[in-house]
């Protein structure tokens, strides 16, 4: 009767085990649902939206520029923050603020990015911590899942 | 007969996914072996060593000062480098030399490590690059396998003198 109970547990971990290694590499390697919250990515992600993030071009080292990311945050390992790749490794970028008198530039070193968020006056990014490391990226923000009134799922691209 | 090559297949092709995904998952949580190459963390660590790292401690925020940690490279996301951690976020740290007449000092920030190899002549770390996100650290390495004859749990820096107390 014990015996049964052990063996039956051992199979449950084993299967819970198994799904959930499955589960956790299709999030790593393919991709997931996101939801973002703050302010710094408006007008093109509003607080509470929810968008698909596919994991795939970090792996294959092709993030583009102008491609929105989510990136482990250089100031807190716990958390995520969501941006948009400015400049890539060897790229110049502009290091001052549209309201400075005096235009600096920079170039982004070997191995890092360059993020700014699209709301300019309201999000604290690369302007403020300098270049991110490539290898902080998780993960690249494909499309955006809204929900229609009428329960319809549709898909807009950027 | 094709159906049965077809289902056959698909069975085995199932079969890999399914222990390649634990097989990560393994690696990814608990830890591997992981060969060291160059120079920079002699006489700890040798190189063509082989040694066992754990993968736990950084998915707990449980790294100390003094771990020997391997890391992706800040300047080269395909590879990995392997250096001691001589600060932690908030830490005062030693920037200058050596050899410098002036010694400099900064604080690591907040959600940095400050990185340096045991044999601070012949390697490229934090004194070059600057503290390092503690989100690119990969694992950390527990002991060492090969050589036999050096065989168990990695010695203490022995640059003592560049953990500064506060």
């Amino acid at each position: 009767m014990f015996r049964n109970v052990l063996g039956k547990t051992f199979r449950f971990l084993g299967y819970t085990v198994q799904y959930g290694c499955i589960a956790h590499c299709a999030f790593e390697y393919l991709g997931g649902i996101v939801v973002c919250s703050g302010p710094s990515m408006e007008p093109t992600i509003q607080n509470s939206d929810i968008v698909f993030s596919e994991n795939l071009s970090r792996h294959l080292y092709c993030i583009r520029k102008g491609d929105i990311v989510i990136v482990k945050s250089p100031n807190d390992p716990k958390s995520n923050i969501c941006k948009r790749v400015i400049g890539l490794e060897g790229d110049k970028v502009c290091t001052s603020n549209p309201s400075d008198f005096l235009k600096s530039h920079s170039y982004v070193p070997k191995g890092h990015v360059w993020l700014e968020g699209d709301n300019l006056r309201n999000s604290t990014d690369s302007r403020c911590y300098g270049p991110v490391p490539y290898g902080l990226i998780r993960g690249r923000i494909c499309f955006k899942v809204s929900l229609m009134l009428s329960s319809n799922c549709t898909c807009q691209k950027r």
